[in-house]
C-alpha cells in the first residue's frame, strides 16, 4: 500500500514540476521579449479617475499644510511641528474629524513651492482642503542662515521682489485650486534678533511681513499670520539648537496662534 | 533516461526535503501576509480612511526631506531620488502599485525573496545531492551499473531542474492561497508599469509601458525561476566537487549572503559586477529599481549568471566523468 502511494505521489509531483517547468520557462521566454523589444508609451492612461477622488469628505476636516522647513516641523523634538500642534488644539476644540496632510519639504524656496504646486496630487489635495496653512520664503531670505551675514540692501531687495512675485502665482494658484478654503500663509520672525546686526535683520524681516502681508491682502481669505512678535524677547528660548529654526516652544505658540484664528462654524458653513 | 530521472526523484522525495522546504513556505508566508496587514492597518489609522494617493504623496513628501539634508549617502541618495521618481510616476499616471490583494503580495514577497531565502531553499534541496552519495559511499553502486558516467549525472541535474520548478510553483501557490485569506483574491488585472531604465541618479522613462499584473507576476517567477536554477547549478558543481555536504552548503552559504552585503556597498568597485551574487535581484529591473554598480542591466545580469551557470554545469559533468571513485 505505502509503495502504491509513494508511486502516485512521484508521478504527480513529476507531472506538476514538468508543467511548472513549461510555465516559468514561458515567463522568463516573456521577460526578454517584453524587456527587450520596444513598446508602445504609455498614453491612452490620461483620462483620470479623478471625479471620484476631488470630492470632498464632508465629515472631516482636511488641513493642507504646504511650505519649508517650519511646516515641516524641524527643530521639534517630537517632530509635529506646529501643524502637528495646530491639530492637536482643533481636535479638543471639536469633535469633527480632523485629517492632515502635509507637503511640506525642508529647504523649499518660493520657487521650489510654485514648481511643487504642478504636481496633479499636490492640486488634488489643494482642492480637497478645507484649511491651508503655509510658510514660504525663510529660504529665500535666509537661504539656511547663511545670507544675512552679508546685509546688502540690493541684493536683499532684489530677493524680495522675486520672492513677492512667486508668492503672488502661489496665491493666485492655490486660489484657483480652491476658492473657498481659508489660507493662513504664517509669517517671517527674526531668528537674529539676539545678534549684533539685530537692528538691521529686525527691520529686513519687518519689511518682507509687511510686504506679503500687502500681497495676502489682495486677495480673498487669506490671512497672513504674524509671528515677529512671538520671537522677538527671548528668542533663544525657543530657538533648537541650530539656532534658526523653531524648538518645541515655538512651533506651540505658533500653533496657538493659528489655532485662535480657525473658526469653526465659518468651516462648517462653507462646507 | 526517463527511468533514471524517475528514480532521482524517488530519492528526493524519499528525503522528504521538498515537504520540509514547502512547510518553511507555508509557515513563512502567514508571517509576512500578517507583517503587511498590520502595515496597512498602521497606514490608514494614522492618515484615516484615505486613499492611496494620499499615502503614497505623503512618502513622496518624506523622501523628498529625506533627501534635502545633507548628512545622507551618496548611496542611499541615488536609492531614494529612483524611489521617487518612480512613484512620482505611477502618481501621476493614476497607477497604484501597492493596491492590496493576493497578485500585490505575491509580487511584492517574491521581490523580496529573489536574492536571499529562495536561494536558500534551493540550496537545501541541490546541495547533498552528489556528496550524499560519496559521503554514504552509495555512488560506488550507482557508477557500477552499465551506464555512461554523464547520464547518470545528467538524471541528477533533471531531477534538480524538476524540484526547482516545483518549489517556485509551491511559493507562488501558497503565497497566493495564504495571503488571500486576509487580502482577498483578486487584483489579476490591476495594470503596473514596467521598463524603466536607469541611468546614473536618473529614472529613464521613455520605454515605460503597462502590463497587468498577471502578465508581471507571470515574467517576474520566470526570473526567479532562473535565479533558482543558476543558484542550483552553482551548488550542483560543488556538491560534485566536494564530499562534505556542510562544506558545501557552507560555501552557498557564504556567498549568497556576501552577495546580499556586497549589493549595498560596492557601488565604487565597479569589477565587483561579474560576481554572481551581486547579480541576483533579476526583479529589480523589472520593477525599476536603482542598481548596485552603474552599468548593471538585466542583459548585463542575466548573461553574467548565465555564464556562471555554464561554466559551473560544464565543470561539474567534465570532473564527474573524469575523477577516480574508489
Amino acid at each position: 500500500m505505502k509503495a502504491v502511494l509513494k508511486k502516485y505521489t512521484l508521478t504527480v509531483v513529476s507531472i506538476v514540476s514538468i508543467a511548472a517547468t513549461c510555465l516559468w520557462l514561458f515567463g522568463l521566454g516573456w521577460t526578454l521579449q517584453d524587456q527587450f523589444s520596444a513598446n508602445e508609451k504609455v498614453s491612452q492612461l490620461k483620462e483620470k479617475t479623478e471625479s471620484t477622488s476631488t470630492k470632498k469628505q464632508d465629515d472631516t476636516l482636511t488641513i493642507f499644510a504646504l511650505g519649508d522647513s517650519l511646516t515641516r516641523g524641524t527643530g521639534d523634538a517630537d517632530g509635529k511641528g506646529y501643524t502637528g500642534y495646530l491639530t492637536e488644539r482643533l481636535k479638543e476644540k471639536t469633535d469633527q474629524d480632523i485629517s492632515l496632510f502635509n507637503t511640506a519639504i525642508k529647504g523649499e524656496t518660493s520657487r521650489g513651492l510654485l514648481k511643487q504646486l504642478q504636481q496633479s496630487e499636490i492640486q488634488r489635495q489643494a482642492k480637497q482642503a478645507d484649511v491651508i496653512v503655509m510658510t514660504i520664503g525663510g529660504n529665500d531670505l535666509f537661504q539656511q542662515g547663511a545670507a544675512l551675514e552679508n546685509l546688502d540692501t540690493n541684493a536683499i531687495n532684489g530677493k524680495k521682489q522675486i520672492y513677492l512675485s512667486n508668492v503672488k502665482k502661489i496665491y493666485t494658484q492655490l486660489r484657483e485650486l480652491n476658492p473657498e478654503a481659508v489660507i493662513y500663509h504664517v509669517g517671517l520672525y527674526n531668528p537674529f534678533s539676539n545678534m549684533p546686526d539685530s537692528k538691521t535683520t529686525s527691520s529686513i524681516v519687518r519689511d518682507w511681513n509687511f510686504q506679503s502681508a500687502e500681497t495676502a491682502a489682495g486677495f480673498d481669505n487669506i490671512v497672513y499670520v504674524p509671528t515677529f512678535d512671538l520671537f522677538q524677547l527671548q528668542v533663544e528660548n525657543y530657538l533648537y539648537t541650530d539656532q534658526f529654526h523653531p524648538n518645541t516652544e515655538g512651533y506651540k505658540l505658533i500653533a496657538e496662534r493659528v489655532a485662535s484664528l480657525i473658526n469653526f462654524e465659518q468651516e462648517e458653513k462653507e462646507s | 533516461m526517463i527511468n533514471l530521472v524517475r528514480n532521482e526523484m524517488l530519492k528526493l522525495l524519499r528525503k522528504k526535503r521538498l515537504y520540509v522546504i514547502i512547510l518553511i513556505i507555508a509557515f513563512l508566508v502567514p508571517l509576512f501576509t500578517y507583517a503587511q496587514f498590520k502595515e496597512i492597518q498602521d497606514q490608514r489609522e494614522k492618515l484615516g480612511n484615505q486613499d492611496w494617493r494620499t499615502t503614497l504623496q505623503q512618502e513622496i513628501t518624506d523622501t523628498q526631506n529625506r533627501l534635502s539634508s545633507s548628512r545622507i549617502q551618496d548611496e542611499w541618495r541615488k536609492f531614494l531620488k529612483i524611489r521617487l521618481s518612480q512613484q512620482q510616476y505611477y502618481l501621476e499616471n493614476d497607477i497604484d502599485p501597492r493596491a492590496p490583494g493576493a497578485p500585490t503580495f505575491m509580487r511584492i514577497f517574491v521581490e523580496n525573496s529573489i536574492d536571499l531565502l529562495l536561494p536558500l531553499l534551493v540550496m537545501v534541496i541541490v546541495a547533498d545531492l552528489v556528496s550524499s552519495e560519496s559521503s554514504g559511499g552509495t555512488i560506488k553502486l550507482l557508477l557500477t551499473r552499465p551506464v555512461k558516467r554523464w547520464r547518470i549525472l545528467l538524471s541528477k541535474y533533471l531531477a534538480m531542474l524538476l524540484s526547482i520548478s516545483f518549489i517556485v510553483l509551491s511559493v507562488a501557490v501558497l503565497s497566493y492561497g495564504i495571503s488571500g485569506v486576509v487580502f482577498g483574491y483578486g487584483g489579476w488585472n490591476m495594470p503596473l508599469l514596467t521598463g524603466f531604465t536607469v541611468s546614473g541618479e536618473e529614472l529613464l522613462t521613455e520605454n515605460v509601458h503597462i502590463v497587468p499584473q498577471w502578465q508581471y507576476i507571470l515574467m517576474e517567477f520566470g526570473l526567479v525561476w532562473y535565479v533558482c536554477m543558476i543558484v542550483g547549478t552553482l551548488t550542483f558543481m560543488l556538491s560534485v566537487l566536494l564530499r562534505s555536504t556542510a562544506a558545501v552548503m557552507g560555501i552557498m552559504l557564504a556567498s549568497l549572503i556576501a552577495g546580499a552585503i556586497l549589493a549595498n556597498m560596492v557601488s565604487s568597485w565597479e569589477s565587483a559586477k561579474y560576481f554572481f551574487m551581486v547579480n541576483l535581484n533579476l526583479t529589480n529591473y523589472v520593477s525599476g529599481m536603482a542598481t548596485p554598480i552603474e552599468g548593471m542591466s538585466l542583459g548585463f545580469s542575466m548573461s553574467v549568471l548565465a555564464v556562471w551557470g555554464i561554466a559551473g554545469f560544464i565543470i561539474a559533468f567534465v570532473t564527474f566523468s573524469k575523477r577516480d571513485i574508489y
